[in-house]
C-alpha cells in the first residue's frame, strides 16, 4: 500500500516536471497558429493563421537561404571537428608522454577563456585572411573544441590497450587501428559528440555575428535576432521561425538519442 | 610509419579545407561582388524591414530616377547585432568592413561618436540643411555643435487615450490636453473608480518613462563635466515621485517585460499609452479598437516653469561612416531623399507610419489627412507639430547605463526606498561604471 502509494506521488511528481519541460514547446506551437496580438493576450487554442504566417515569414526573410547556410555550417562543424577532434584525443591517450600530457594540459586550459576575449583579436585575424562571410571563416574556431578532445581522450583510455596490440601484430598501420577498430567500438561517443558539436554549430550565434556581414550569409539564429528587432514583432511568425530552428537539431538528437547516453556516460561494448 | 601518419594528417587537413571550398568559392564572390560594387552602389546596415529598411528601399527608388544606376545593398541588422558587431570593428581598428551608411539609435547616437571620434563622417559643411530638422531631433546626433547624423524617424512623445474609456468615465480627450501630472492624476484615480481601467503602464525594465518626463521639462541627467546629476536633480526627483505617486494610486500599472506592457493596451488592460509616437504602431494591432483611439500631448511637470507637454523616446538617425569611399554619393543621396523628398514621406507615411522629422514634409497633403483608427483625428499633422516644440535632450556617452541604473532606483523607491538614498546609489553606480 504505501508503496502504491508512493508510486502514485512518484507518477504526480514526475507529470508536473513533464509538463513544465514540455509546457514551452506546445505553446510555441500553439503559437505559430495564431495572430500576433492573441499570442500577447495569452490565448492558448490553436487558431487558423498557421499559413499566413508561413506566407509572412517567408515575404519578409530569406529563409531557405538561411537554413541551407545554417545546415552547411553545422554539418561541416560536424564532420570537420569530430574528424579531428578525435584523431587528436586519441592520440593523446594512446601514444601519451610527458610532452603531450602538458600540451593537453595546455589545450584544457584554453576552455577557460570565453569567447567574447577571443573575439576581436580572431575577427582582425580572420579579416586580414579574407575570411569574413566565408565558410572557412565560420569553421576554423570551432574546429578544435578542448572539450571534444578530452572527451574522446577519456573514451581512448577505456580503450583496451590488448587490441591495439593484437591489430598491430596483425598488421595494421597506426590509421587502420585507429579508423577499423577505435572508430567503430566508439560509436556511442561519436553519436554524443555529433549531437553536443551540431547542436552548438547550429545554435551558434556570436561569431557568426560578428564575421557574416553579409546578408547572404547569414544564419537562422541571426534571422531569429532580426525578426525581434522591429518596432513591432510578429509572434506568430516569429514563433514559426522558432520551430523551423528547433526541428534540425530536434531530429538530430532523436536520431543518436540512444547512442547519445550511452555516449554521455562512457560506456563500451 | 611517421612518414605515412603525417602523410595522412597533410591529406585530412587538404580534405576539410576542401570540404570547405565551396565557402571560401562564396568569399572570392563576395570579395568580387565588393570590388563589382561601382561608385553608383552603397551598403547600410538598418534594423526592421517593415519600417526603417522599407524606407530605405523607397528611397533607393527615389534617387534611381536621378541615378539609374544607383543601387543600395541593404543587410538587416538586428540593433543587439549591430553594437556587436560595430563593438568588434571598431576596437580592432579595421574599419574597412563598415558598410557605407548605418542607421543609428539616437539614444547611443552621442556615444559612439565620443568613443570614436573617427567612426562617422562630420557632415556640417555637407549642404545637407539640418535647419530644416527640429532641433529636439537633431541633438541626439550632434556632438560639439556638429551634425553627424541625418535624423529619420520621429520619436515625438504623444499621449494616446482609449476615447470610448474616457467617455465611459465622463471626459473627452481635450479634458487630457495641456494638463499636468497633477491634474492628471486626479483625471486617473476618477477613471479608474467609474471603470476599473489604469489609465497608463510602463514597462518595469526601464526608466524611459521618468526620462521622458524631466526632458519635457527641459531637465538632464548630466553635469557640464559629464558626470552624473542625479543627487542635487530637483526636476528628476520630482518625476521620480510622480512616478512613484502614479503606480501607488494605481492609475499606472507596469508590465514586467516589453511584451507584457504591450499587452496592457492592445488586450484592453489599460487606457491609454506615453511613450514616443513608433509606439502607435503597436497601438494599432488591436484592430478591434480602432476608431476608439485619440491622441493628445503628454502632461507637464507641475510648478516648473520651464515644463512644456513635449518630450521625446527613441527613434533613429542615419551616418555616413568614414569607411564610405564615396561619400559625395552618400551624402547626396540622404539629402535629396531623407532631407530633400517629401515625395519619400508621402510614400512610407501611409504604409509603414514612418513619421518624418524633415519639416518640410509635416506640410504635405499626407500629413493632414484623418485617421480612421484614431476617430478621424489628423495625427500625423499633430505630431509634426509636437515634434518642433520638443526641448533636446542630452544623452551623453552614458545614457544605457543611467537608464538601467534610474530602473532600479524607480523600483527600489516604488517598494518603499527613500528617493534621496536610492538616487545616490544610482548615481554612484554610473559613476562606478563610468570609471570614477
Amino acid at each position: 500500500m504505501t508503496r502504491r502509494s508512493s508510486n502514485i506521488l512518484t507518477y504526480i511528481f514526475l507529470t508536473i516536471v513533464s509538463f513544465v519541460s514540455i509546457f514551452p514547446l506546445i505553446w510555441m506551437l500553439i503559437a505559430t497558429t495564431n495572430r500576433s496580438v492573441d499570442i500577447v493576450a495569452g490565448k492558448l487554442t490553436i487558431g487558423t493563421k498557421f499559413l499566413e504566417n508561413y506566407r509572412n515569414l517567408m515575404v519578409s526573410q530569406d529563409l531557405w537561404n538561411f537554413f541551407g547556410n545554417s545546415v552547411k555550417y553545422s554539418i561541416l562543424t560536424t564532420v570537420c571537428s569530430l574528424f579531428i577532434c578525435s584523431l587528436a584525443g586519441y592520440s593523446f591517450e594512446i601514444f601519451h608522454d610527458k610532452a603531450k600530457d602538458i600540451l593537453f594540459k595546455l589545450i584544457l586550459m584554453t576552455m577557460m577563456l570565453p569567447f567574447v576575449a577571443l573575439m576581436v583579436p580572431l575577427f582582425q585575424m580572420f579579416s586580414k585572411l579574407n575570411l569574413l562571410n566565408s565558410t572557412l571563416g565560420f569553421l576554423l574556431p570551432s574546429l578544435s573544441t578542448p572539450f571534444l578532445i578530452m572527451m574522446f581522450r577519456q573514451c581512448a583510455k577505456s580503450f583496451p590497450v590488448e587490441i591495439i596490440e593484437a591489430a598491430r601484430i596483425d598488421g595494421l598501420n597506426e590509421f587502420q587501428i585507429f579508423f577499423k577498430m577505435f572508430v567503430p567500438t566508439m560509436k556511442s561517443t561519436y553519436a554524443a559528440a555529433t549531437t553536443i558539436t551540431f547542436m552548438n554549430a547550429w545554435n551558434n550565434y556570436l561569431w557568426p555575428k560578428v564575421i557574416m556581414t553579409k546578408s547572404s550569409s547569414q544564419t537562422m539564429p541571426m534571422m531569429l535576432s532580426s525578426l525581434t528587432s522591429g518596432y513591432v514583432t510578429d509572434y506568430g511568425m516569429l514563433m514559426l521561425a522558432v520551430l523551423l530552428t528547433t526541428i534540425p537539431t530536434a531530429i538530430v538528437f532523436f536520431v543518436l538519442q540512444k547512442n547519445f547516453a550511452e555516449g554521455i556516460t562512457g560506456a563500451v561494448k | 610509419m611517421k612518414k605515412i601518419i603525417t602523410f595522412l594528417l597533410t591529406m585530412s587537413m587538404v580534405f576539410s579545407l576542401a570540404a570547405c571550398g565551396q565557402g571560401s568559392g562564396d568569399n572570392v564572390e563576395g570579395k568580387q561582388g565588393g570590388e563589382e560594387k561601382n561608385e553608383h552602389t552603397l551598403t547600410v546596415w538598418a534594423w526592421d524591414k517593415a519600417f526603417n529598411i522599407y524606407a530605405m528601399e523607397e528611397a533607393e527608388k527615389i534617387y534611381q530616377k536621378e541615378d539609374p544606376d544607383f543601387k543600395l545593398n541593404i543587410v538587416e541588422v538586428s540593433w543587439d547585432d549591430m553594437q556587436t558587431q560595430l563593438g568588434t570593428i571598431l576596437s580592432s581598428g579595421n574599419y574597412s568592413e563598415l558598410p557605407d551608411i548605418l542607421l543609428m539609435q539616437d539614444f547611443a547616437y552621442q556615444k559612439y561618436v565620443m568613443t570614436y571620434p573617427d567612426f562617422f563622417t562630420d557632415l556640417t559643411e555637407s549642404g545637407i540643411p539640418f535647419s530644416e530638422f527640429p532641433e529636439g531631433k537633431l541633438g541626439s546626433s550632434m556632438v560639439d555643435g556638429k551634425n553627424y547624423g541625418v535624423p529619420f524617424d520621429n520619436g515625438t512623445e504623444i499621449a494616446a487615450y482609449r476615447t470610448d474609456i474616457l467617455k465611459e468615465a465622463g471626459y473627452t480627450l481635450d479634458d487630457l490636453t495641456d494638463i499636468d501630472w497633477n491634474e492628471f492624476l486626479k483625471i486617473g484615480k476618477d477613471v479608474l473608480d467609474k471603470t476599473g481601467y489604469s489609465l497608463l503602464s510602463v514597462p518595469a525594465t526601464s526608466s524611459d518613462f521618468i526620462l521622458q518626463i524631466v526632458q519635457s521639462a527641459k531637465g538632464g541627467i548630466w553635469n557640464e563635466d559629464g558626470s552624473p546629476n542625479f543627487v542635487e536633480n530637483e526636476l528628476l526627483k520630482k518625476s521620480m515621485s510622480i512616478y512613484k505617486e502614479l503606480l501607488d494610486t494605481g492609475v499606472m500599472t507596469r508590465g514586467n517585460s516589453w511584451d507584457e506592457y504591450i499587452a496592457t493596451f492592445t488586450s484592453g488592460k489599460t487606457a491609454g499609452v506615453i511613450n514616443g509616437c513608433w509606439i502607435l504602431a503597436s497601438v494599432e494591432t488591436a484592430k478591434e479598437q480602432a476608431g476608439n483611439w485619440g491622441v493628445t500631448n503628454m502632461p507637464s511637470l507641475p510648478d516648473v516653469q520651464e515644463a512644456t507637454h513635449y518630450s521625446s523616446q527613441g527613434g533613429a538617425s542615419w551616418g555616413v561612416t568614414t569607411n564610405c569611399k564615396n561619400q559625395e554619393l552618400a551624402v547626396d543621396f540622404l539629402k535629396k531623399t531623407f532631407a530633400g523628398s517629401i515625395e519619400l514621406y508621402d510614400t512610407i507615411l501611409p504604409s509603414s507610419g514612418a513619421l518624418a522629422t524633415w519639416s518640410p514634409a509635416g506640410e504635405s497633403k499626407v500629413y493632414t489627412e484623418p485617421q480612421d483608427f484614431y476617430g478621424g483625428e489628423a495625427i500625423f499633422e499633430l505630431i509634426t507639430d509636437f515634434a518642433t516644440k520638443t526641448p533636446t535632450f542630452e544623452t551623453g556617452v552614458y545614457y544605457t547605463e543611467a537608464n538601467d541604473a534610474l530602473a532600479v532606483a524607480a523600483t527600489n523607491i516604488c517598494s518603499g526606498g527613500d528617493v534621496d538614498q536610492e538616487l545616490k546609489t544610482a548615481q554612484d553606480t554610473v559613476s562606478f561604471n563610468m570609471g570614477n
